[in-house]
């Protein structure tokens, strides 16, 4: 049998060990753990405006994202510079590009405080391209996307859709199924009138012709609701800055 | 896959050794015999890719927790057993998760909760109570290999039945994505997308096949452990439910 | 009325056992008759409601980095969590053994199964993922407590039922279980994204 002075030293010797071992494993990892998110995110901005990113190596994904130009703007479409973001976001160790922005924490914000980040892209064939990233949320918790913009500021070039926890084959098709984002492309936000109407996804299918709709998900009208909700509000924040570009 | 693995290493165990390992995949099978280690499988079969992550982890922590738990079971006192044998699985489960998080991202990404559901997994806990805790170590680190195979055994066979009629694919999510029944995704970047449509050949034969959502909602994992049950139960008399 | 949309959602719109199917092996284990089922039901949710503020204050307070040790310490949240869970237990087990008898024999075996149970563990890291507050935490920890107990009682309700059919003989019990389970599971996904708001 064991005396309670030995199972005092059991039990803390244990914890040492292995509260040792953990803190060791998890410094030694947290570099790699950090550089696999942030190429993470960096693909899912890619696939916007590259079908193939989700092939791209770590390397490529770096390299081609040295050529993408970040922005930060707040919701009155001024450019904010990388000193003021690291000041009113209390940023440490980052540099206060729009990569660096936490949208999950962005969205809580109230829409006057928030930041948002804008990427500009140019292709091979000399298209520029803006990168807007939208939040929002589907069925059971968030989801979030970004859509690629044409420089007419109106049509949309390519979409890439992620989500936290939709369920399997019903609202997680908007990322495991590529036919949705797909659908997105060549959509234009304004409609005849040049009113800002965004895009609709639409339950039970969308006109061929209409510019401003795309085929809802069968079996997943929370989410293709979140989606619509998603991009009405998260796209119109961008529309200030795109009206000065315009000009 | 693994029977091949215990037939090289054959000259190394007795026949007692090798039950250890070949048990669990059939008659004493932890899923389907046992019902251990149920809950934390069923989310991450909708892959076959996802399903053989989480195999590999649970064969890891499984085997490693069996061979700790035997290695210092002397030491261990009563009174606190429960709690140093959740402690040893936790770490193991830590540092699986540390690993994978480095190793590969996205799946680390798809698996989220899941594998810190490891922990709960009866079949560890139940093989350290039943085996680890009065075997010797290399005995009880194979007990663990076994069991960990049994239940990724299942996991793989479920994983691939919903794979395949969900989705048409095979291995989707790894860089080896076969497409194998269905017609594929029309993309309208067709040079960045590998075209996947088969005219000829012999997955020409399946492409009128439309991909079944039922198999890939999380339901429809209980409807196949339920017919793998029953087709084990029809080909093995001795593990009927009599009551 | 947050708290309350919140134990109506984790109960029946995001039911632990039929649309995560998590808490399975005692689920299916300890379905045979309602009166077992009954038992061990009341003690998950006991559990879970005591378990879910332990555990959120500890991941607060001691493990994210503006906890009183200000760094990241979560790589010992699984160790943390489950020991809190084990201890839990353990806890409830003596309080029920020393001030109600009677209800420790009728849910004294079940008691010790619960610690490996994993909706337990499940809705402590579903609270940290979705980044609940105290009080949805232990709203969701009632919620998805009586969620399960509610799951396992009609389980066994049909299982007692279902011993007068004509199943086929090697279907009979944990496979004709798992199929039953499968089709709750697609009916309570008729409740799926009912807004309560």
């Amino acid at each position: 049998m064991h005396s309670t002075r030995q199972i005092y030293t059991f039990v803390i010797g244990m914890t040492v060990i292995v509260a040792l071992i953990l803190a060791g494993l998890s410094t030694v990892l947290k570099p790699i753990h950090l550089t696999n998110e942030a190429v993470f995110n960096k693909k899912a901005i890619l696939s916007a405006v590259l079908p193939g990113a989700k092939d791209l190596t770590d390397e490529q994904v770096e390299e081609q994202f040295k050529t993408v130009e970040q922005m930060v703007l707040d919701y009155k479409g001024a450019i904010k510079t990388k000193d003021e973001v690291k000041k009113l976001r209390n940023f440490k160790d980052k540099e206060g590009k729009a990569e660096d922005l936490d949208l999950s924490k962005e969205k809580k914000r109230n829409e006057k405080d928030r930041l948002y980040p804008l990427y500009k892209f140019v292709t091979d064939k000399n298209e520029t391209l803006f990168i807007t990233a939208v939040r929002g949320s589907g069925l059971w918790d968030e989801i979030w996307g970004y859509i690629a913009i044409k420089d007419d500021f109106n049509t949309i070039y390519g979409t890439s859709f992620d989500h936290k926890a939709e369920t399997p084959g019903l609202g997680a098709e908007i990322k495991d199924n590529p036919t949705f984002p797909n659908s997105f492309k060549g959509k234009q936000l304004y409609n005849k009138d040049g009113e800002f109407v965004s895009v609709l996804v639409k339950k039970g299918g969308a006109d061929k012709t209409d510019k401003n709709a795309v085929d809802g998900i069968s079996g997943a009208t929370v989410t293709c609701d979140g989606v619509t909700d998603m991009l009405k509000k998260g796209l119109q924040y961008y529309m200030p800055y795109f009206d000065t570009l315009k000009k | 896959m693994a029977e091949t693995a215990i037939q090289e290493k054959e000259p190394l165990f007795s026949s007692k050794e090798r039950k250890l390992l070949t048990d669990p995949l059939s008659t004493n099978n932890p899923v389907t015999v046992q019902v251990l280690g149920i809950c934390s499988a069923l989310a991450v079969t909708t892959l076959f890719y996802k399903a053989l992550v989480m195999s590999v982890a649970v064969v890891f922590v499984c085997a490693f927790a069996n061979l700790i738990t035997s290695l210092i079971r002397a030491h261990i006192p009563k009174q606190v057993r429960m709690i140093v044998q959740l402690v040893i699985i936790a770490t193991l489960v830590t540092i699986v998760e540390l690993v994978l998080k480095a190793l590969n991202y996205p799946i680390y990404k798809e698996l989220s909760v899941f594998i810190g559901l490891i922990i709960t997994n009866c079949i560890i806990m139940g093989r350290l109570e039943a085996f680890a805790l009065s075997n010797k170590p290399w005995r009880s680190f194979l007990d663990g290999i076994g069991n960990g195979l049994g239940y990724g055994f299942i996991l793989l066979v479920v994983a691939f039945f919903r794979e395949i009629f969900g989705k048409g694919t095979l291995f989707a999510g790894s860089p080896a994505e076969l497409k194998l029944i269905g017609k594929s995704i029309p993309s309208e970047n067709i040079e960045y997308m590998i075209n996947t449509a088969a005219t000829s050949g012999w997955e020409s034969w399946f492409s009128w096949y439309a991909n079944n959502n039922l198999m890939v909602l999380p339901a429809s994992a209980m409807f196949v452990i339920g017919i793998v049950i029953w087709v084990q139960r029809s080909w093995n008399k001795d593990l009927v439910d009599i009551s | 009325m947050d708290f309350i949309n919140l134990f109506l959602k984790a109960a029946f719109v995001e039911n632990m056992v039929l649309a995560y199917f998590l808490g399975m092996c005692s689920y299916l284990a300890v379905s045979k008759t309602i009166k077992t089922a009954f038992g061990l039901g009341l003690a998950v949710i006991f559990v879970l409601a005591i378990t879910m503020p332990v555990n959120w204050i500890i991941n607060e307070w001691l493990l994210a980095d503006t906890g009183i040790f200000g760094t990241d310490l979560t790589f010992l949240r699984f160790i943390l969590f489950i020991a809190v869970i084990a201890s839990m237990v353990q806890l409830v087990e003596m309080i029920v053994e020393k001030f109600s008898p009677s209800l420790y024999n009728s849910l004294g075996i079940f008691l010790p199964l619960i610690t490996v149970n994993c909706a337990i563990l499940g809705g402590s890291l579903f609270m940290v993922s979705r980044e609940y507050n105290l009080g949805d935490s232990i709203a969701f920890g009632l919620g998805s407590g009586f969620g399960w107990f509610l799951a396992i009682i009609a389980i066994a309700a049909i299982r007692e039922k279902i011993r007068y059919s004509n199943v086929p003989p090697a279907l009979r019990g944990l496979g004709m279980a798992f199929i039953l389970t499968g089709l709750m599971g697609i009916a309570f996904m008729a409740l799926m994204g009912i807004k309560l708001d």
